[in-house]
C-alpha cells in the first residue's frame, strides 16, 4: 500500500480538551513536554485505507490553546492539510473562539478540510451550547461532532472523517 | 460610388483588394503583432547566425530587464538559480580551501614528529597534499541519519539511517523539527530570515541544510568538518534539480518523490573515522615498545653492571687463588673466558666460581699448565708428591721444606732426595721430625742385648735355659726381620763365662765351648752368630753363689746403621 502522510492541526481555546482528543486517537505520542516549551505537541496515527490502497499517516500538530494566534502558532499551521477545531460544550465562549480562529486562519491560509468538535459531551448537564448553535456551526465546517475525550465518544469518527476528506483531496491532486 | 471609383474598380479590382488587405495589416496592431510573432524566432535565429549585432543590441535591454525582475521578485529567481549558484559558490570555496590547506601544509612542513612523518608518507602515497590529509585525519564523524523535510508543511519526504541508529517515529521527528525550526525562527530572529542550521546534543550534531522547498536534516555522530555542509548542500541541490515541483508541491504522497531515498543514501556515505581502536592499539604498541626498550635498556644496564661486578669478583678470586696467573679475561656473550697459566695443583675453576659467586658454567678456562713457586703450591706439591703420613706436617719457609711430626723411617729415608727434587725446594729441615718406629727398634735390640743363658755345669745348660734360647732365637729373628725397615743391621756375638774354680786355661776353653753350644742351639733356629768369645771382665765375687751364677753365655747384640 502506498504511504501518504498528512499534516493536520488541532486548534481551539484553552482547556477545551485538544490534547486529550489527540491522546484518545493517536498511537504514537511524541514528547508531550514540547507542548509547554515550544507550544506544539506532535503525535502520529496511521489509518489503513485498503479500498484506496493507501496507508494514511496523520501527523497531528496539537497547537497550544489560544483564542488568538500569534506568529509562532501561525507558523505551526503552515502546510497543514486539514484542521480540527475544538470547542468545550460547557463553555460557550470557546465556540466563539473557534469561529474567530477559523476566520483568522482562513484569512492567512486557503480553505482546507476542517471538522469542528464540541467536546466534553460526557458533561451534558453543564452544557452551554444549544443545538441551533451547533447546526449553525455545521455550515462552516465539513462536519461538527459532539465528542467526549473522556469516554472516547465520536472522537475517532470525527478525525476519520477529516482524514478521509484530506485523502480525497490528495488522491484527486495526484 | 463615384465614376472614378467604379473605373478604379473595373481597372484594378483584384489589386485594390490586395492593397486594402495590406493596408489593414499595416494599420491593425494586433495583425502586425501576430505577423512579427510569426517570424520573430526565425528572424532572431537568422540574425544571430549572421553576425553579433543581435547580441549586442539585446544585451543592454535584457540586462536591464533581468535587473528589474531580480529586484522585484528576488525569491523566484533565487530559487530558480539555486541549483546553479550552489556549485559555483562551492567551487570558489573549494579553491579557497585548497589555498588554505596549502598554507597549513607549509606551516607543518617542518614537523618531524613520528605521526607527522607517518602521515606525510601516507599522504604522499595517497597522492593528496599533506594539509588536506591532516584535516581528514583529525576529523571524526559519521552521518547517522538524514531526513528530507518539506519546508512548507514539515512532512517527511524521505528518511535514511544507518542500521545501528535508534529511530523514533521519523514522521513525528520531522514535524517536531519543523516546529522547533519555526519556534526558533519566530522567537529569536526578528526579521524571520534566520534559521536553525545546527544543534549539538552530546556526541551528536544536527545539521540542517536549507533548500528552497526542502530541508535536509542530518544527524551526525562526532564532529563533522565544515566541508561536509557543502557536500550535503550538493545532495540537496541534486534532489531539488531532480524532483523540482514534486518537492515544491509535496502534500504527503511519498510516491511523488519516489526513490528520493536513493539520493539521501549518499548522505550516509559521509564518514571519517580516526580508527580509535587502531590508534589506541598503536599507542599501546608504542607504550609497550617504550616499556620494552626501557626494560631492555635497564636489563642491559643491569647486566652490564652485573657483568662488570662479576668480572671484578672473578679477577679478585683468580688473583687470590695460588698457582694461577691470569693474562686476560675476555667476554663471550654473557660468559667469561679466562686465559693464563695454571699450576695443576691450583684450586679448580669450580671453587673459584663459587668464591666469585658466578655460575661455573659461565667460566671457560683456557689455561696453560705451569709450575708455580708460590709457597701454598709448593706445599701442595710436596704433599702430593711426598704423600706424608697423617702424623707429619709439611711447611715451606722460603725455599726450605720444614717437616715436623713423626714419620716412619722408610718414608723419612726417601724424603730428602725426593723433596729436594721438587721445584721451589732447595733444602729440607728435619730437625723436628722423629721416627718412632726406628726408636722402638733400638729399644727392642737393647732389651735382647746382654741376655744370659745359665749353665748347670760343664756344657750342660741349666734347667729352662734351652727354652730361653728358643725364645731368644724367635725374638732375635723378629728383630732381624724388622731391621731392614729402619736401615739397621744386627750383629750377634756370644760371650762364654765360667766360675772361678779350676785353672784358667781349662776355664777359657770351657767358656768357648759353652758359647759354641748356644751358637749350635741358635743355629738350629737359623740364627747365625757373627763371633764368640769369653766375657772379658766380670765384677768381683761377693759370694759362692755368685760364683755359681758365673756359668753362663751372654748375648752381645750390636746394631749398625745400614747407610
Amino acid at each position: 500500500m502506498t504511504p501518504i502522510t498528512s499534516k493536520i492541526c488541532i486548534v481551539g481555546d484553552f482547556a477545551v480538551g485538544k490534547t486529550s482528543i489527540a491522546e484518545r486517537f493517536v498511537n504514537n505520542q511524541f514528547s508531550e513536554k514540547y507542548l509547554t516549551t515550544v507550544g506544539v505537541k506532535i503525535d502520529t496515527k496511521e489509518i489503513e485505507r485498503p479500498e484506496s490502497g493507501v496507508i494514511h499517516k496523520l501527523v497531528i500538530w496539537d497547537v497550544a490553546g489560544s483564542d488568538r494566534f500569534d506568529d509562532t502558532q501561525y507558523a505551526y499551521l503552515r502546510g497543514a492539510s486539514g484542521y480540527i477545531y475544538v470547542a468545550d460544550g460547557t463553555r460557550a465562549a470557546t465556540l466563539a473562539s473557534v469561529r474567530q480562529l477559523q476566520e483568522q486562519i482562513s484569512q492567512r491560509y486557503s480553505d482546507l478540510p476542517a471538522v469542528a468538535l464540541v467536546n466534553k459531551s460526557d458533561l451534558a448537564s453543564d452544557w452551554e451550547i444549544s443545538d441551533e448553535q451547533i447546526v449553525a456551526l455545521g455550515a462552516r465546517f465539513n462536519g461538527v461532532f459532539q465528542t467526549s475525550a473522556k469516554t472516547g465518544d465520536a472522537v475517532e469518527g470525527a478525525i476519520d472523517k477529516l482524514a478521509a476528506l484530506i485523502l480525497d483531496t490528495v488522491l484527486q491532486d495526484s | 460610388m463615384s465614376d472614378l471609383d467604379r473605373l478604379k474598380s473595373l481597372l484594378f479590382g483584384a489589386e485594390k483588394e490586395a492593397l486594402d488587405s495590406i493596408t489593414e495589416r499595416v494599420e491593425r496592431r494586433e495583425i502586425r503583432t501576430a505577423d512579427v510573432a510569426d517570424i520573430l524566432p526565425e528572424a532572431i535565429y537568422q540574425s544571430h547566425n549572421k553576425n553579433a549585432e543581435l547580441v549586442e543590441s539585446l544585451s543592454e535591454p535584457v540586462g536591464e530587464c533581468l535587473q528589474r525582475v531580480f529586484q522585484e521578485d528576488p525569491e523566484t529567481y533565487g530559487n530558480a538559480l539555486y541549483p546553479v549558484i550552489g556549485p559555483a559558490i562551492r567551487k570558489s570555496i573549494m579553491h579557497a580551501l585548497r589555498n588554505f590547506a596549502q598554507q597549513i601544509n607549509a606551516a607543518v612542513e617542518h614537523s618531524v614528529s613520528p605521526t607527522g612523518l607517518k602521515w606525510r608518507w601516507q599522504a604522499s602515497r595517497a597522492g593528496i597534499p599533506f594539509g588536506e590529509f591532516i584535516l581528514q585525519r583529525t576529523m571524526q564523524y559519521r552521518v547517522e541519519q538524514a531526513y528530507l523535510i518539506s519546508r512548507e508543511n514539515g512532512l517527511l519526504m524521505g528518511h535514511v539511517h544507518h542500521e545501528a541508529s535508534k529511530i523514533k517515529d521519523s514522521d513525528a521527528v520531522s514535524a517536531m523539527f519543523t516546529a522547533i525550526q519555526d519556534f526558533v525562527k519566530e522567537s529569536f530572529s526578528p526579521d524571520r530570515t534566520g534559521r536553525l542550521e545546527s544543534a549539538d546534543m552530546g556526541e551528536f550534531t544536527l545539521w540542517a541544510v536549507h533548500g528552497p522547498h526542502a530541508l535536509l536534516v542530518c544527524v551526525i555522530r562526532g564532529v563533522p568538518p565544515k566541508a561536509l555542509r557543502a557536500d550535503l548542500s550538493a545532495i540537496l541541490e541534486r534532489i531539488h534539480f531532480r524532483y523540482g515541483e514534486a518537492i515544491r508541491d509535496y502534500k504527503g504522497d511519498t510516491a511523488s518523490v519516489g526513490d528520493v531515498e536513493v539520493e539521501l543514501e549518499r548522505c550516509l556515505r559521509f564518514e571519517a573515522r580516526r580508527e580509535r581502536s587502531e590508534r589506541k592499539g598503536k599507542a599501546g604498541l608504542w607504550i609497550t615498545l617504550a616499556v620494552l626498550l626501557l626494560a631492555a635498556a635497564g636489563f642491559l644496564g643491569y647486566r652490564s653492571w652485573n657483568y662488570s661486578q662479576q668480572l671484578d669478583r672473578l679477577a679478585a678470586a683468580l688473583a687470590a687463588a695460588p698457582g694461577i696467573h691470569v693474562t686476560d679475561i675476555t667476554r663471550d656473550g654473557g660468559d667469561f673466558v679466562v686465559r693464563g697459566l695454571r699450576d695443576p695443583l691450583a684450586p679448580g675453576m669450580n671453587g673459584i666460581a663459587v668464591s666469585a659467586d658466578i655460575d661455573a658454567q659461565r667460566i671457560a678456562a683456557e689455561m696453560q699448565p705451569f709450575q708455580s713457586l708460590q709457597p701454598e703450591i709448593i706445599s701442595a706439591r710436596a704433599r702430593t708428591v711426598l704423600a706424608p703420613p697423617p702424623s707429619v706436617q709439611l711447611a715451606v719457609v722460603d725455599t726450605a721444606l720444614v717437616v715436623t711430626g713423626d714419620a716412619p723411617w722408610q718414608w723419612r729415608r726417601q724424603l730428602e732426595n725426593r723433596a729436594t727434587a721438587l721445584a721451589g725446594i732447595s733444602s729440607i729441615d728435619l730437625g723436628n721430625l722423629t721416627s718412632s718406629d726406628r726408636d722402638a727398634f733400638v729399644e727392642r735390640a737393647k732389651q735382647l742385648d746382654q741376655s744370659r743363658f745359665q749353665f748347670a755345669s760343664g756344657v750342660n745348660l741349666a734347667t729352662g735355659a734351652e727354652a730361653e734360647i728358643d725364645q731368644f732365637a724367635e725374638e732375635f729373628q723378629a728383630l732381624q726381620a724388622d731391621a731392614a725397615d729402619v736401615d739397621f743391621s744386627v750383629v750377634l756375638s756370644l760371650y762364654g763365662s765360667t766360675d772361678s774354680t779350676g785353672d784358667a786355661a781349662a776355664n777359657a776353653e770351657l767358656a768357648q765351648r759353652r758359647a759354641d753350644v748356644v751358637a749350635g742351639l741358635l743355629a738350629i733356629h737359623g740364627v747365625s752368630v757373627a763371633s764368640s768369645g769369653r766375657v772379658s771382665e766380670l765384677p768381683a765375687l761377693e759370694s759362692s753363689a755368685d760364683d755359681a751364677r758365673r756359668r753362663f753365655v751372654q748375648i752381645g747384640l750390636t746394631i749398625q746403621s745400614a747407610q
